[in-house]
Order: structure tokens, then sequence, then C-alpha cells
């Protein structure tokens, strides 16, 4: 069994009965191995189709988690229960819960490292007045509104106006948490929650392989929320500073919100702003406020200097890209989709039809960004097989439409695998309108191809 | 998995495909319809006889009564002592049980299974249908054989599938879906509907198809036939869910729909005696 991966949260889907004798078998040595490999924030068992478990089944579990926890330093933890498993789950490992427990993916979602959700109102309850702050905090790190319910009546009370809230966070419980920075996007800008002493560790809690693809991407835009830090040292100083002439080389900027200097020597402030990082006291002072945004890079993430072109090594693999679209089209829809025409340009999209579009890049020995726009019928006829029952929803459709990206970057990634070139794909982008993929790839030149499925034209661009 | 996905274009399974599965189907062999026919008049005596035409046909009886379950010190191997121990239903439930078998690949390469572990399965599924029906007090001979069709959905996705594998990894790995969705997506049509259409072909009773039909998580208007169906597909997972056939993939190749089995679950787990 492989685990599905979402926005970078595997999990694995059993069903039926777990036991000690079963599970083992559940998951080969080629699946454990594949699971190491994963580039992930967070791992974890479903129980949503699991009618019956018992210790022995969980701990199988448990501890192939825990074994992948220390080598990945991700979230390890169980989701998609009832009260029934929770309260079940809870009593087995009542001493010794050293995973975090989910109630639905969703919620989890909403904890996971990297995450691009927009805000979410949530209320929170937990009996344990400790779970219920580190619950409040990571969410807060993470960029959204947490509600505190202080007591069982209270949180019933607050349920009842369950339309107050976008989310209700209960039965669930983290265990060991934060040992990678909180990254959310918001708009065009990306936000690093970092908090307490920032030491020679920061340099393996950050992503530096998300971030650096961030740039590739087109962000120019970096903010490091720094309300609880309490100060820095000279290791922490010096990976903030190499990260700023990292990001200089794409005219990104670096800002830090909320850091104060009482502990941590104002010299650093003074080197810092020297290498070009800014600072601020409030988060609001950016984000609302247009005209800095602009200023900074966070209105658009189109590139504005130092704009990269394709290169040779990237048109030569041109046909494997092409191929793995094509081909990926087929075998979910087992209809032909033809080539029509290709050119080096900037993007045009010719159509009267509305078009959402999604997007994926790719860095490694290569690096680069493929993007498809598509009318809305074609999107969603395209993506039948994975979205199922007839839908009309937006949502599921661009949904639909990630995960159909990234199983083009998979296969992109085998593909040039099989020439010796290594890449990591990214998490793939969705967007409403074709406006909004122009506000990526706008001024860009790449290689337009415009393909033919069922009579309708989409369009297939790669650029860098 | 990297050198089979070379550039080449990859298609699912098509309608196409089922079709040429099911016109390969070959209708019951004219013995077997015969012996199923005296077993039907409870002429047993007769049906040995008609079996003996059939040499597959009594070595695999001969194993199956020799297997411990039935628990005979000497070897039985003659057919009309054979029949006798199994009696009516039994031996139609054999008999259908045999016709799978014929449709069985002798290599399976989607799912680890082989000969013997395919036959465990079933005989388990025989069993352990039993003892359900025994606690529901139902005593009914199409009933009994209604669980035989069921791993008929498992050889109709080896076939359909086995040249797919690369693929559903691929779909797996954004979306949890099971190979019976997988098909339905793109063909309309599920294993279950499959296994419809080889029972119809090999003139099974229609009550049969009926259960198997709802064991896939799909109501019909029938209380009696759901509830059944609730049990089978309850069953089956609880099947599926051991050790060797987890081994072997079969624990995702179909949905569990944990709602459709709640119902039944208490009463389940209390006769299987698991706590």
């Amino acid at each position: 069994m492989r685990a599905v991966v979402k926005n970078r949260i595997g999990t694995f889907h059993p069903q039926g009965f777990l036991d000690g004798t079963n599970v083992p078998m559940l998951l080969s040595l080629e699946d454990i191995q594949a699971t190491e490999k994963l580039d992930i924030d967070m791992l974890l068992v479903s129980l949503k189709k699991v009618i019956f478990f018992n210790k022995n089944g969980l701990d199988v579990f448990v501890k192939l988690l825990s074994d992948i926890r220390s080598k990945l330093h991700i979230v390890i933890g169980f989701c998609d229960y009832d009260t029934k498993k929770y309260l079940a789950i809870s009593k087995f490992y009542e001493d010794d819960l050293n995973f975090s427990l989910f109630r639905t993916q969703k919620i989890a979602m909403l904890f996971a490292a990297t995450n691009s959700e927009s805000s979410k109102k949530v209320l929170v309850y937990h009996q344990e007045a400790s779970q219920r702050s580190s619950i409040a905090i990571e969410l807060f790190d993470n960029g959204h509104h947490p509600v505190i319910a202080q007591s069982q009546q209270e949180f019933e009370e607050k349920k009842q106006l369950s339309e107050n809230f976008d989310v209700i966070v209960e039965e669930t419980f983290l265990g060991l948490f934060g040992q990678k920075i909180a990254t959310r996007v918001r708009g065009n800008a990306i936000i690093y929650s970092v908090s307490n002493y920032l030491d020679a560790e920061i340099s393996d809690s950050f992503n530096i392989a998300y971030h650096n693809n961030s740039l590739n991407v087109g962000f120019r835009l970096f903010i490091f929320d720094a309300y609880k830090v309490v100060s820095m040292n000279i290791h922490a100083f010096n990976f903030f500073a190499k990260l700023a002439s990292a990001a200089a080389e794409y005219n990104a900027t670096l800002c830090f919100v909320g850091l104060t200097f009482e502990k941590t020597p104002q010299s650093f402030k003074n080197d810092l702003e020297d290498s070009g990082i800014m600072f601020f006291d409030k988060m609001e002072a950016i984000l609302e406020d247009k005209a800095l945004l602009e200023e900074l890079g966070g209105s658009s993430a189109a590139v504005v200097k130092g704009q990269r072109t394709l290169n040779k090594v990237l048109v030569n693999e041109l046909p494997r890209f092409i191929d793995a679209t094509v081909s990926t089209i087929e075998m979910m829809t087992n209809a032909k989709a033809s080539k029509e025409g290709a050119s080096v340009q900037d993007i045009s999209v010719d159509s009267e039809s509305k078009h959402i579009a999604s997007s994926i890049g790719f860095y490694g020995d290569i690096d680069g960004m493929v993007a498809l726009s598509f009318p809305h019928n074609i999107a969603k006829k395209t993506c039948e097989l994975l979205l199922g029952e007839a839908t009309d929803s937006e949502e599921e459709i661009l949904d639909a439409l990630a995960e159909f990206v990234n199983i083009i970057g998979g296969r992109v990634k085998a593909l040039l695998l099989e020439k010796n070139i290594n890449v990591t794909i990214t998490l793939p982008r969705t967007y409403t309108s074709i406006d909004a993929l122009l506000q990526v790839v706008e001024g860009k030149k790449g290689v337009q191809v415009d393909l033919n499925f069922d009579g309708e034209k989409f369009i297939f661009f790669l650029t860098r | 998995m990297a050198t089979k996905l070379t550039l080449e274009i990859i298609i699912m399974v098509t309608t196409n495909d089922i079709t040429t599965y099911i016109a390969q189907i070959p209708p019951a062999p004219e013995v077997l319809k015969q012996t199923l026919v005296f077993i039907n008049q409870g002429e047993l005596s007769k049906a040995a006889k008609c079996a003996e035409a059939d040499k597959a046909l009594h070595v695999y009886l001969k194993t199956l009564v020799n297997k411990p379950v039935y628990g005979f010190k000497n070897e039985v191997s003659e057919l009309s002592q054979i029949f006798g121990i199994l009696g009516t239903s039994g031996a139609q439930q054999v008999l259908y049980n045999y016709m799978l078998t014929l449709l069985s690949p002798d290599k399976w390469e989607l799912f680890k299974l082989n000969e013997s572990l395919f036959f465990e399965l079933q005989a388990q599924l025989n069993h352990q249908w039993k003892r359900i029906l025994r606690h529901c007090n139902i005593d009914n001979k199409d009933i009994e054989s209604a669980i035989t069709l069921l791993p008929a959905s498992i050889i109709v996705c080896e076939a359909l599938f086995k040249s797919h594998r690369d693929e559903v990894m691929l779909l797996r790995s954004v979306k949890a879906i099971d190979y019976n969705t997988i098909l339905r997506r793109l063909s309309g049509m599920d294993l279950f509907d499959i296994c419809q259409i080889i029972a119809k072909k090999w003139e099974m009773p229609q009550t049969i198809t009926a259960i198997v039909q709802s064991a896939s998580g799909r109501t019909s208007d029938d209380v009696t036939i759901d509830r059944l169906g609730r049990w089978m597909h309850l069953l089956l997972f609880y099947e599926f869910s051991q050790a060797a056939y987890m081994e072997a993939g079969l624990n995702d190749f179909l949905e569990f729909h944990i709602d459709y089995a709640e119902p039944v679950y208490e009463e389940f787990m209390s006769l299987m005696e698991i706590q």
C-alpha cells in the first residue's frame, strides 16, 4: 500500500479490520522505502474505512510512522475517525500518545507546515488546557484565527453557532509537533512562522528547497512572522544573511515582522538591513498596505527582473513533457488528445470560453514550470475519473485539476529520470481564471503547445 | 516503474476491453449444467453419475472433501459419496465454485494470488457465509450459493487491470481510488455488473446476482436482499483483511462502505467472536 500525497500530506488508506497480523502485510519493504522518499510535511493513516482495529494493529503503523518521523522530521498520526475510535486510540496510548490525531483530513490540513489554505476562523476545544493552547498556537502560526472554548459547555454553546466558524476542531490531539517551520502562502507572499530561540537548527527546520523553488516560480515577497522569537544567535544571523543575498539575485524581498531586539544584538538588525532585509512591527503594515505590498513584490508573482529564459536542455526535453501531458489525459479519459501546433512565445489564450488553469513547477538538474489552461468543460471532462459523480463545484474541479497536474508532474519526473535528469516537483497551483495564470507567466517566454481534446483547444505552456 | 512509462501512449481499460472479455467467457459446460439440474431436482446419485464425465471436476471435488475441515480419516474418492456428503446446497455451491476456477488465470499478475490461495478464499467465504445464514435462520440453496459468485469480481479485476498496474499506481499516488471505482468511472460498468453478466451466462439463479449486487454496497428495493448484502459486504472485507489476502493486494480493490455494513456490525463481531 502506498500513501496518497496531497498538499504535502501523505495518507495511507487501509480498509476493513486491522490487527497485528495483517497490518505488516499492508506495507511491503518497497512501500516503506517509497514512503521514506516522499517530500511531505505530514504522514497520516486514515481510519475512515477501518471498521475494527486493536492496539497491536495500530502499533505497527505507529512504529512505521515513528521511524519515518525520525528520518524526515515530519508530523505523524491518524485521521478520519469518529468519537468511538478517538476514545479507543486515546485509551490505547493513554500515557504514550506521541503522535497526532486529527478528526478529519481537512482539520489535518490546517496544521500542515506548508499550506496554501486561506485564513480560517477555527473553533477549538480539548479537555486539556495545554492541548487547547498548543492547537491554538499551531493554528495561529499557520495563519488561522483560533477561538478557544475553555469548557465543554462553552464549546457546545459556540458549536451551535457553527456559521460563525469555518472549521470546528475537536477530538484532535497534537503529539510531537513543530519540527518544521510553518509556511503559508497568502496571495503572492510566502509567510514563514519562526519562534523561540533561532540558532543553527534553523537550517534543518527551514525548507530551503521549497524556498528556492518559490523563488524560481516567481514569488518575490517572503515574510518571517517573528512575533514569538525570543532571540537569535550568530548562526541564525548568518543563515538569514545568506537567504538575503540569494533573494537579491531574484530581486525578492525578505521581511521580518514583530521581531524585538531586547535579547538580540541591535547590530544584527543593522547588518541584516544592509543585506536587504526589512523589518516591520506588524503584519498588517505589509499585508493591508497595497502600495507597500506592490513595492515589495507581493502583489504579483510575475518575475520583475532577471527574467530567466528557456534553455536548450529544457527545450530538448519538451517532447517528454508533452507526451506526459497527452498520455495522462488519454489515460484518464480513454479519448484521444492531439497536438495542433507549437511555438516559442508569451502565453496566449484566444478563447471566448471561461478557462481555468493549473501549474506545477520542477527544480533540480533542470528547472521550470508547466502550466495548463483548459476551457471549464474540458477541465471537468479531463478530471472525471478523479472527480467521480458529476459536479459543478469549482472548488472540486480545481482540486481535481491539481491532482491531475500532480500526476503529470510525477510522470515527467519518471521520464526525466530515465535520462538521468533528477528533478523535484512542487505543489500544484490552480487558477480560477486565465488572468490569475497570466499574473504568474505574463512576460515570460515559453513554449506554447496548442492541444486538442474532444474538439476543443487547451494550452500547454512550458516556461522557466 | 520508470522504464515502463517510456513515451508510450497509455490507455486504461476501455469498454471494448470489457466487451471482449465478456465475449470470451465460455458458457457453463454441458456436463456441469446437467449435473446442476439433477442437484436442483434432489437427484444426487444421478448428479454424481453425470459429473463422472468431467475428470477435472472429479479431482476438484475429491481434493475439497478430503480437506481437514470435513474431518474424514479415510480418503473419500467416490463421486456418489462426495455428493452425499455435500448435500444439495453444498453440491450446488461447490459446482459454482468449480465453474469459477475455470475462469481463473493460470498465473495471477495483478494480485499476489495462486490457485491454492484462491481456493482457500473460496472455501473460507463459503464456510463463513454458512455460519451467517445459520445465524440468520436462513435455509435456502440459492442464497447459500450466492457467496460463490463474489470471488468472480477478483478474477474480472485481474483480467481487466493486469496490464494497467502502473497507471493505477499513478492515479493512486494522488487519490485514494479503488479498481472498481476506476472501472465504473471509465466505462459506466463495475466489476459486479460484469459478475452479473457472468451469472446470467452461466444461468445462475437471479437471487445470487441480486445478493452479490447488494454486497457491492448498492442497495436494492428488497430489504431481505439488502440485509444479506450488508452481511456479505462485511464478510468480504473481513476475509480481505486476513494477512494472506492483504499481502495479495485484495484489501483495496473494492471500496469498503463502512456505513453500509454498520447495521450488522455488532452481530457480525459477536458471531465471529471478535473482541
